[in-house]
């Protein structure tokens, strides 16, 4: 299942708010463009795969390949 | 016998043990051809030539009083500049690391020492392993031996430039989302990405935990198999080192193709990223030869490719973000623009959506064990186009992300990238070999019988 298709457009002050939040003041006075870039991508990357939804689907430890 | 800067290890360890060369005589050559090079390639940060004269020396006398120390005895080798070696910078091609000196050898490089090796210097890199090719950093690029208009690929950008243009004959990189594979397929040599936790991570500057692999590029497959015998191990102090004792990789390489099964994942070049005719034609053909070695090969259908990089990227922007939240808060103006434009979206994450990426990367591993009960190896593509110019740097976003690298990043799977053509443009065609997690013997038998096959290995580039 894919997570909520839900149109999010990145508002000037929804990127500054997570910008802040995330300790990147610096990163946004100075690369505005950058930082709105990576917010827009980091929202489309996250609908790019499946979201498991099996309650008991584990993810750790989170790479384990089984002993030869 | 073969010019000395075209040996391949195996080949330079066997004429040492019959004195038919010394150490010495092949780093002096090797020195002088970098020397001719370097200005053209642009492969390392920092040439070591000192201390490896000295380690060559030291290598000779050995061999002259009869001792040797293992398998590369007196072999040159050429590290990444993310991996350390004690007393040199690791700067990660990177201005925010330009004064870190490395106190000790990363493990990898303490191993290749083990065997007899001797570092001939730190190779270039994209940025942190992840922003280049760059001209916005404070070393220039790597460029391309078959046409150094054109970019060499990454991020182990300095290992395959060098390797392919005969600068030395194995070097170290490492592949978090195809970065040893990717320079093997446009420098037209053999790139290894062993399986996850099969050789130590300690000492290598991380981009993400759960994807980054330390693996070999040389230019025979045989060369692969030795240095992964010298560089595969245990080791405590990385937590993610597999408790694998599985060693002799070469031991099959001369078994050939006969009753291989080979699962041909078309669907990614195909349909999912189309290639051009000349990558489909590279593929179709290296399935043929295989078919006639004595392979059968069947079609097989994983997870799309789009769907492996989505989960890929959420995965290594995340962990990448959390290795580089402090520099990107305090110093972000030092990061060169492509990094930090990769970089950054890791903030933005949301912790669920890291958590679905691992979760349903736990249904990837399971999706390619199931096609691995009916083949032991999988041939797909690696890169859908080869190498673009340098100075086009849209072309470049453009083709760079078209490869089917980054599925095994995600599962963990031994793969390897090597030449199979040459395109329209004259720069090599590539294709992957993918085998089962620790079974790299077999891995490395299906691309040595693919190399014995066919002429691609015999070809270099003329800088």
């Amino acid at each position: 299942m894919k997570p909520p298709a839900t149109e999010v457009t990145v508002t000037p002050e929804l990127l500054a708010a997570l910008a802040r939040a995330a300790g990147l003041d610096k990163a946004l006075a100075r690369f505005p463009e950058d930082v709105a870039a990576a917010a827009e991508q980091a929202l489309a990357t996250a609908t790019a795969f499946t979201h498991p939804t099996a309650p008991e689907a584990e993810p750790w430890p989170p790479m384990r390949v089984p002993a030869p | 016998m073969t010019e000395p800067h075209w040996l391949s290890a195996a080949e330079a360890a066997r004429a040492f043990a019959a004195r038919q060369l010394s150490p010495v005589e092949l780093i002096d050559a090797l020195l002088a051809r970098i020397d001719a090079l370097q200005p053209k390639l642009h492969a390392f940060i920092r040439l070591d030539a000192e201390a490896a004269r000295a380690a060559a020396a030291e290598a000779a006398a050995e061999i002259a009083r009869g001792r040797i120390r293992g398998p590369l005895h007196g072999v040159p080798v050429g590290v990444k500049d993310i991996i350390d070696v004690a007393g040199l910078p690791t700067t990660c091609h990177s201005r925010l690391r330009l004064d870190h000196v490395a106190a000790a050898d990363a493990a990898v490089v303490a191993r290749l020492r083990q065997a007899g090796a001797i570092v001939l210097g730190k190779l270039a890199t994209h940025e942190f392993a992840i922003g280049g090719p760059s001209f916005d950093l404070p070393f220039p690029p790597a460029r391309n031996p078959w046409n150094p208009e054109h970019h060499p690929g990454g991020s182990s950008s300095g290992s395959g430039a060098g390797v392919a243009a005969g600068l030395f004959p194995v070097a170290l990189g490492t592949d978090t989302g195809g970065s040893v594979r990717n320079p093997a397929s446009a420098c037209g040599i053999v790139g290894l990405k062993p399986t996850y936790g099969l050789v130590s991570r300690r000492g290598v500057f991380p981009l993400s935990f759960t994807l980054d692999h330390v693996g070999p590029l040389t230019r025979t497959v045989a060369d692969a198999a030795l240095m992964l015998d010298a560089m595969a191990g245990h080791d405590p102090a990385d937590p993610g080192s597999a408790a694998s004792s599985a060693r002799w990789f070469g031991r099959d390489l001369e078994r050939g193709a006969r009753g291989l099964r080979v699962g041909f994942v078309r669907h990614f070049h195909e349909a999912d990223m189309p290639a051009p005719a000349e990558t489909r034609a590279a593929l179709a053909e290296a399935a043929r030869v295989l078919a006639a070695e004595g392979a059968e090969v069947r079609d097989v259908t994983l997870p799309g490719l789009n769907e492996f990089a989505g989960v890929n990227r959420v995965i290594l922007t995340s962990e990448a973000f959390a290795i580089h939240a402090r520099w990107l808060r305090e110093r972000p103006e030092e990061y060169g623009a492509l990094s930090r434009r990769r970089l950054l979206p890791g903030a933005f994450i949301a912790a669920p959506d890291y958590v679905a990426a691992q979760r349903r990367r736990a249904e990837m591993i399971a999706a390619v064990a199931e096609v691995f009960r009916d083949v032991d190896v999988l041939l797909c593509a690696s890169a859908m186009e080869p190498a673009s110019r340098l100075d086009d740097p849209a072309e470049t976003a453009r083709t760079y992300p078209r490869q089917a690298r980054t599925p095994f990043n995600v599962t963990g799977n031994p793969a390897v990238a090597m030449m199979a053509g040459v395109g329209a443009s004259g720069l090599p065609l590539a294709v992957q070999f993918v085998g089962r997690w620790f079974e790299e013997a077999t891995l490395l038998r299906a691309a040595a019988a693919f190399e014995r096959a066919t002429p691609w290995h015999r070809m270099h580039p003329q800088p």
